[in-house]
């Protein structure tokens, strides 16, 4: 092997051979972060301007400047706006506490070997990999009012019917359900990988200390899994916050006849591509790109407070 | 050995079974269901009393195969996944190398905040951008578009990958002759290959299930399995046995690459999570 | 030896890859392919099952795709947008999309092909259609269908009611719940209740209560007492005897409903008939009866619109072969299949056909329905989305029984403010 360089002449790549070693760092990262900056930072920075003018119908025709007046009216409009914020909210964080609490207790319980931990493993992969689409047409049926397997359980139950994803009220409380369904099993992953990484000492010995289970768990894992915890709320909360496939699939352009399922995400998209009003759909994806940057700041700092 | 603790108590034991049966049921039941409905007739479908009592019938996957598009949509798919993966783990895993070696945080925080930024904010200025350079409706786009998903993912899993790896090796094959980038290719790699079968994995399966790229930027011909499924249901009114039977389909490939690769797909959706 | 095999492979892998990515890159057809965005409308399923023939003749390939509507025109609107050439021919809706897209500069002027052409005959067009899709003198488009909302009914259910054809619309409230409370597994109504899609099939109700989306002084008129009296019976109608979720019904799922024998009536535009009749689509294809829309308080005021044009992008490189197609497509001869499976189409000619094939009491209720319909079925306004958002709102929360006054001032106000700007 080591013959190759001691006793070969040098032949003409030599030199940008020996050059791209002298700067490896950056010709190894170089295309990558062009890539990035080319796909996203470019992009960015248009989407500033676009959001600064009153371009709409074609991208190509004339526009004018309009300054903040996009931000304006976005930020007090009280009919769309605020009801998407509120409702992007409420969808991450209730669909996101229940996956961490769920996903807690069924890690908690996998925990340990046992027969059959090997199948509930494989299963609970089945939601995480389904194409999205194809889960949201699933479940568009199984909610289907008359005919969907949803309300035939509640009549063997002897429950009245519901309009599940149909019905105005309960269409968004349905969807949360679907992501609870779809992506617990990515918290229960995660968690999983944290508890078999942590040390058996303190276990023992709060457990000799006659700390009952719920006492250890709160005070002796959960803290040492705070990481790990934090990192699975973080890619979740975002995850959620941008949830695009269920509530366009199930509800449309638009989130429903009401707009009860619209969200930041799914506003922004009617905007663009309905009404093609481009520079106040740029302001309103800026304002959504910050709030999400925002969630990330700050959970990340919860993270790194442990850490250090 | 020693007693079990009161953690495995047979009360704990038998608790813990009901409940993991119930987890599992209810991750699997939907699935099942659409897999049931895809081989009802309608009219099975619209009766409440065969449920699990029907006559089989492939009806509805002929329906689906026989539109000599489905095909095609297929194919698209495919080259879109199996393009993007590649190309991304072509600039993706060099750039975690070198990027966890020279502990670039500032360039690897810009790779990650591409994870994080909603995709509908990038449609606009991207199709301008596509079209100004006549990309719009190739291949082209649409492998773009997908490795700007696969890139980040790809970066992420690997720097963990390459933390493990220990500098040492490096140093030993420098001493043996070979360049820095030459370690990196023949050494390294070779001891990474289950985390690239990592990236590899999840980013076509990231791409196969992607909606909303292909939704706006695909073309005539170009469309992928979940834009042609999306279309499928304005259709008349709805044909559920045939809409089931395409989104079996289309998941079921997803679904035997997690089966096989398990282990692979689990250590991706965990990546990064743990470590901090 | 090992590493120069190495180096090579991956050489190749790279050139592989870059390969294939440029061989995507064609985006554009050849010239001898033209590439057609459709709507799955039936006009689509009957003219272009002979497409063949059309490429026989031509020696021209043709590449179909089809969407959903609003699928169609939100790939429009992208494609266009990014001046793509990889349309030729494209479906769209004249009265929403030629004057947006045209102000885009988005479309092929087609005047000089269209009116030069005396073997295909632009003049054999009805006016009210032909206007649809010219500007300023300039052609457009080419108008390829036409429609009426019209009554399609249950004629068992009403037999066994012993009722007549509804003639007026509190006759069909009365023939809808006498049907419902008759039969616990039948709506006694349906109709699209989501938001924007109900907004063309809610103009027929509006207009017979007298009412308009505009008002003559080019204000909004969703805020007169008739109007409010039409939102109302709308609501109402969908909320006592609709299915549940009837908002997010457009029409594949209300149509759905009617052909699964679970509606008594059902209005929606004539041309989507074959869905009801056909046997493999529908339980009741035998017992559908067609009448014209009820009278309201202003009479019977269906809409009577041009419904779907063939236009040629701008940026279409293949514009000449798109008018060939367009040509053949919109021939007497083709008129005639279209018409043959339902689909009116804009010519004078083929409107004096008789045709065997459609029931003879729908064919009457088209040619009562164009001697008193409307021709349009939204306001007609640059960005139609938005209003139809707009104007669709107050439907909604009449259906979910909510404040339907307050749902409209709000509507009325917000209405009032898109058209000054739009005027601006």
């Amino acid at each position: 092997m080591s013959t190759v360089v001691t006793g070969r002449p040098r032949r003409p790549w030599d030199g940008f051979s020996d050059w791209a070693n002298k700067h490896r760092k950056w010709v190894l990262a170089a295309p990558a972060i062009i890539f990035v900056i080319a796909l996203m930072v470019v992009p960015l920075l248009y989407t500033v301007v676009l959001s600064f003018t009153d371009a709409e119908g074609s991208i190509q025709r004339a526009f004018d400047f309009v300054w903040f007046e996009n931000y304006v009216s976005i930020l007090t409009d009280t009919a769309r706006f605020w009801p998407a914020v509120w409702r992007t909210v409420i969808f991450t964080a209730v669909a996101v506490t229940l996956e961490m609490t769920i996903g807690m207790a069924v890690a908690l319980l996998l925990r340990r070997p046992f027969m059959g931990r090997g199948l509930i493993r494989v299963v609970m992969l089945l939601p995480l990999v389904a194409t999205p689409v194809a889960v949201a047409m699933m479940w568009l049926l199984i909610f289907e009012p008359t005919v969907g397997f949803a309300n035939q359980l509640l009549g063997w139950l002897g429950l009245p019917a519901q309009g599940w994803i149909s019905d105005p009220s309960t269409a968004l409380g349905t969807l949360m359900l679907v992501d609870v369904w779809q992506w617990t099993p990515m918290v229960i992953l995660i968690l999983l990988a944290g508890l078999v990484g942590l040390p058996e000492e303190q276990q023992e010995a709060a457990r000799i200390d006659g700390a009952s289970n719920w006492q250890r768990f709160w005070h002796v894992t959960l803290p040492m899994l705070k990481t790990t915890v934090i990192a699975a709320l973080l890619l979740r909360s975002i995850d959620a916050m941008k949830t695009f496939d269920l509530l366009y699939v199930t509800k449309g352009t638009g989130g429903g006849s009401s707009h009860e399922v619209e969200t930041l995400n799914i506003y922004a998209y009617a905007l663009s591509f309905d009404y093609n009003e481009y520079g106040m759909a740029a302001a309103l994806v800026l304002i959504y790109f910050l709030i999400i940057v925002g969630v990330l700041v700050v959970l990340n700092m919860r993270r790194k407070e442990k850490v250090r | 050995m020693k007693a079990r603790s009161s953690l495995e108590s047979r009360g704990f034991v038998g608790l813990r079974a009901v409940l993991l049966i119930v987890f599992g049921l209810i991750c699997l039941a939907p699935i099942v269901w659409m897999l049931l409905a895809s081989f009802k007739t309608n009219i099975d479908i619209y009766d409440p009393s065969s449920t699990f009592s029907f006559t089989p019938t492939l009806q509805n996957y002929s329906a689906v195969f026989a539109q000599a598009d489905f095909l095609q949509f297929f194919f698209n798919s495919l080259v879109i996944g199996v393009g993007s993966t590649a190309l991304s783990l072509l600039i993706g895993v060099p750039a975690a190398f070198s990027m966890q070696r020279f502990g670039m945080a500032k360039s690897s925080g810009l790779v990650l905040l591409s994870r994080v930024i909603p995709h509908v904010t990038l449609l606009v200025p991207w199709y301008f951008i596509f079209a100004s350079l006549q990309m719009v409706g190739g291949y082209s786009s649409l492998i773009i578009s997908h490795m700007f998903i696969s890139v980040p993912l790809i970066v992420w899993v690997m720097i963990g990958v390459f933390e493990g790896v220990p500098v040492e090796l490096e140093e030993a094959a420098r001493v043996d002759g070979l360049t820095h980038i030459g370690a990196f290719r023949r050494i390294v790699i070779p001891l990474v290959v289950p985390g690239i079968a990592t990236s590899a994995i999840l980013s076509f399966i990231f791409s196969w299930n992607n909606f909303v790229f292909a939704l706006v930027l695909s073309g005539t011909n170009t469309r992928t399995l979940p834009v042609a499924i999306f279309n499928f249901i304005g259709y008349a009114s709805i044909d559920w046995g045939a809409l089931m039977a395409a989104c079996v389909s289309i998941t079921a490939p997803m679904i035997v690459m997690a089966l096989l690769g398990q282990k692979y797909v689990v250590a991706g959706m965990t990546a990064g999570a743990v470590k901090g | 030896m090992s590493m120069r095999y190495r180096r090579t492979w991956m050489l190749g892998a790279t050139l592989a890859t870059g390969a294939m990515v440029l061989a995507g890159c064609s985006g554009g057809g050849t010239d001898d392919t033209i590439n057609i965005a459709v709507a799955n409308h039936p006009w689509t399923d009957a003219v272009l099952a002979n497409v063949e023939d059309f490429e026989a003749e031509s020696g021209l390939n043709v590449e179909v795709t089809s969407y959903t509507e609003d699928q169609l025109s939100q790939q429009l609107n992208v494609r266009l947008n990014a001046n793509a050439d990889d349309i030729d021919v494209m479906m769209v809706r004249p009265l929403q999309e030629i004057r947006t897209f045209d102000r885009n500069g988005w479309l092929a002027d087609l005047t000089e092909h269209a009116t030069t052409d005396e073997e295909w005959d632009w003049s054999d067009f009805q006016e009210g259609p032909q206007e649809s899709v010219t500007l300023e003198d300039r052609v457009l488009g080419v108008p390829l269908a036409t429609e009426r909302e019209v009554l399609y009914y249950r004629t068992d259910l009403l037999e066994a009611a012993g009722l007549e054809v509804p003639q007026t619309l509190e006759e069909l409230e009365a023939a809808a719940q006498t049907i419902q409370n008759q039969n616990p597994d039948v709506y006694g109504f349906v109709s699209r209740g989501a938001r924007a899609a109900a907004v063309t099939q809610f103009s027929s109700f509006l207009y017979s209560y007298g009412a308009d989306w505009v008002a003559e002084d080019g204000t909004s008129g969703i805020g007169t007492p008739e109007a409010r009296e039409a939102y109302t019976f709308y609501g109402d109608m969908l909320r006592n005897y609709g299915p549940p979720g009837v908002t997010n019904m457009s029409w594949p799922e209300a149509m759905g409903i009617f052909t699964q024998g679970r509606a008594a009536f059902y209005t929606e535009a004539d041309s989507l008939y074959t869905n009801a009749t056909d046997p493999a689509n529908s339980t009741v294809s035998d017992v559908v009866g067609f009448a014209q829309f009820p009278e309201g308080p202003a009479g019977s005021r269906p809409t009577n619109v041009p419904s779907w044009a063939l236009a040629v992008p701008g940026s279409s490189n293949n514009q000449d072969s798109a008018w060939e197609f367009i040509r053949w497509a919109t021939n007497q001869e083709n008129t005639l299949v279209a018409q043959e499976n339902g689909v009116i189409g804009a010519r004078a000619s083929a409107w004096e056909t008789e045709m065997p094939d459609i029931p003879a009491d729908l064919a009457e209720a088209q040619r009562s329905s164009a001697e008193v319909g409307v021709g349009y079925s939204h306001p007609v306004v640059l960005n139609v989305s938005r209003a139809r958002d707009i104007v669709g709102d107050p439907i909604v929360t009449s259906i979910e029984g909510g404040d339907v006054d307050a749902a409209l001032d709000a509507a009325d106000g917000a209405f009032n403010e898109f058209l000054a700007e739009e005027n601006e």
